[in-house]
């Protein structure tokens, strides 16, 4: 029997770091959720400064919001290529023989079925949030977009008012910038989009995020030979249901959000293509299970 | 693996959170707009307008008769001569409307509508403004919509659309002869109330979210957002900064005589005297900040604060004597107090107040600060 009573207990190897990592976003989240009303000020002040920068003019804040999402994808470029690592690792480990075939050997001992699960995660250095943790950033930032792009485009008295309040830049002189010219191609960023199409309110902006948002989840859904792979059910589930619900929000919310939304998938398909994991074949119909087959 | 009730908890919390104001009721997303005669008071608060019979605080009737997604109303309710209520749409319908008070569906108790008008493409935050048998209607579209009140159609299409652009958010007002309108795009524009031309535009530098008032000397008077006090020649539009403030003006200035009072978003309160071009009084400030413009009451001058010293304290009432002196002061009461945004009104020998936030949506004061006894108004209470 080993004496561990003086030892201190440590992390499993290869998880110290990631288990930090994890810590040091969830310490972040509460954070940014205690302070939420200056994270938004944070948000709407780079927006608004971005605004000024680039002349304050006609379609200008359409541009500041296309910049300022290009901004967001830089700052949070580490957790998306974490995120599509632990991805990628959870994947490997999914179409793994020995990882199949303990499934099989405990499919009835769900104990027994995760301690072996733990083991596989130390052994091969797999943080199972790692993959996950980094989307949980992506809605404070989604949330907050969506509310400094109201709060800037103020179209309502006490938006104004609440804007008057969140200046913490010293040199921007809001004064002089309101109202913030909202026009931005056809679109009025603080109103849902939708073009007039034979008498009929055709909601493009929608479609676009709709679509877009499908093509980025297929782009980066890994192959997955495992029958029984959870995860690959998840994803095909998600790549359904993600477009749809950023559709809605496109419909419902002020199209400036969804400005943001195609900026940041049409940003997410070059990520991935730039890193090479980009599944182009998962695009056409059936692909997935194609590869499955393989 | 554990991932996916996770994810998909997100994905409702994010659709909670991003979608909370989609269906039912809404209120709260900005501050009410109120008016009244002496028995009834209009409240536009939200997905309704209500209508309070000040006697007893008993709601006479709602508008519509059940929410609908696409109308939000906070512009202030105005009167036609005809005893029509006009409110304007801050939804996605852009609709402005007038209701007839003296037509209930006995069934729903909502008034029916008397006429329509759904060509605006922004939302309604000012009150239109009767001139003879015309209205103007100020849009955040940036267009003056000028409707023929006596042509008795029932959906109305605008007699003249000026396009000043800009955001228009305050009621325009008028001499008898001109139209004068200020904009949240720095600028004040004259129209000719006959011939709809514009007569003069002028920049003024910063948003105007309040109208201009016309002084007893005939000039008029508007506060901006860079916390200038401007007086403009209504024939020409020549102007002058007259006072600079603390901070941002909002309200609309209140006349009385020669006195005009103004407050800023600082809390500090103002008396300007026209005749001699000079402050009656050294600035005093309360509390906390003044987006209400102040009402004119006999012997005194109502101020309404959004807040006490602390963001936390509920708003106030300051009475205000012509001197500067703070003859009394009332709290905003209640298990959950408001912040007062809204301009107070006088119907009859009551001080009505919409405050935000609270548990009430309407606070009605005898003239020397008591609450009345039905006083607050809740629906369905």
């Amino acid at each position: 029997m080993n004496n561990t009573s003086n030892q201190t207990p440590a992390l499993p190897a290869g998880m110290s770091t990631g288990f930090l990592k994890t810590l040091g976003i969830a310490a972040l989240l509460v954070l940014v959720i205690t302070r939420w009303n200056d994270f938004i000020s944070v948000f709407a002040n780079v927006l608004l400064w971005i605004y000024d920068l680039l002349g304050n003019g006609p379609h200008m804040f359409g541009i500041a919001i296309i910049l300022f999402t290009i901004l967001i994808r830089l700052v949070t470029w580490p957790l998306n290529a974490q995120q599509m690592k632990g991805a990628a690792a959870m994947q490997e480990m999914n179409n793994d023989k020995e990882w199949q075939a303990i499934q099989k050997k405990y499919a009835k001992d769900k104990e027994k079925l995760s301690q072996e699960q733990m083991r596989i995660y130390r052994e091969r250095g797999i943080n199972p949030f790692g993959s996950c943790l980094p989307t949980l950033i992506q809605f404070p930032i989604i949330i907050a977009l969506y509310q400094s792009i109201t709060r800037a485009l103020a179209s309502t008295p006490l938006d104004l008012l609440k804007l008057s309040r969140s200046i913490i830049f010293p040199f921007l002189d809001v004064s002089e910038l309101i109202p913030l010219n909202s026009k931005f191609l056809w679109m009025n960023l603080g109103q849902p989009e939708s073009v007039n199409v034979f008498g009929f309110a055709l909601p493009t902006l929608a479609i676009i995020v709709a679509l877009t948002t499908y093509i980025q989840s297929k782009l980066t859904l890994p192959p997955s030979t495992n029958p029984n792979d959870q995860s690959a059910a998840m994803g095909q589930s998600m790549a359904i249901t993600m477009p749809l619900m950023l559709g809605w929000f496109a419909l419902t919310f002020p199209s400036g959000l969804s400005v943001y939304f195609i900026t940041s998938n049409l940003l997410g398909i070059v990520q991935y293509a730039a890193q090479g994991k980009a599944n182009w074949r998962n695009l056409l119909p059936g692909g997935q299970k194609q590869q499955q087959k393989k | 693996m554990r991932k996916k009730p996770v994810f998909v908890t997100l994905v409702l919390l994010i659709a909670v959170i991003l979608g909370g104001c989609a269906g039912g009721p809404i209120r709260g997303t900005t501050w009410a707009g109120l008016a009244a005669n002496d028995t009834t008071a209009y409240l536009a608060d939200g997905s309704f307008v209500f209508a309070v019979n000040l006697n007893d605080g008993r709601q006479a009737w709602q508008y519509p008769a059940k929410a609908n997604s696409k109308q939000l109303f906070y512009a202030t309710p105005v009167f036609t001569p005809e005893g029509y209520v006009i409110i304007g749409s801050s939804g996605t319908d852009h609709i402005l409307v007038a209701i007839d008070p003296n037509d209930i569906n006995p069934e729903t108790q909502s008034p029916a509508e008397a006429w329509t008008f759904t060509d605006a493409k922004d939302h309604w935050v000012a009150a239109p403004l009767i001139v003879g048998d015309k209205l103007f209607a100020a849009n955040s579209d940036g267009n003056i919509y000028v409707l023929n009140l006596s042509d008795e159609r029932s959906t109305k299409e605008a007699e003249q659309v000026i396009e000043l652009g800009g955001r228009l958010w305050a009621q325009p007002i008028t001499d008898g002869e001109r139209v004068f309108v200020t904009s949240l795009d720095h600028s004040v524009v004259a129209i000719d109330a006959k011939t709809y031309e514009i007569l003069w535009h002028e920049d003024l530098t910063s948003a105007i979210p309040g109208s201009a008032v016309i002084g007893a000397d005939g000039m008029l008077y508007v506060g901006t957002l860079d916390s200038h006090f401007e007086k403009i020649d209504p024939a020409t539009g020549e102007h002058e900064t007259v006072l600079t403030t603390e901070g941002w003006l909002w309200g609309t200035p209140a006349v009385e005589g020669d006195n005009i009072f103004i407050a800023d978003l600082t809390g500090e309160l103002y008396s300007y005297n026209t005749s001699t071009g000079a402050n009656n009084w050294p600035s005093i400030k309360p509390d906390g900040a003044v987006t209400a413009s102040p009402l004119i009451l006999p012997g005194y001058i109502l101020f309404a604060t959004e807040s006490g010293r602390t963001e936390e304290d509920p708003g106030n009432l300051f009475a205000v004597s012509p001197e500067g002196k703070i003859m009394w002061n009332e709290e905003i009461s209640g298990t959950k107090s408001g912040k007062i945004y809204t301009t107070p009104v006088l119907a009859g020998d009551l001080i009505l107040v919409a405050p935000l936030g609270a548990e009430g949506y309407l606070y009605a004061y005898s003239l020397d600060g008591r609450e009345a006894s039905w006083s607050p108004f809740i629906p369905g209470k």
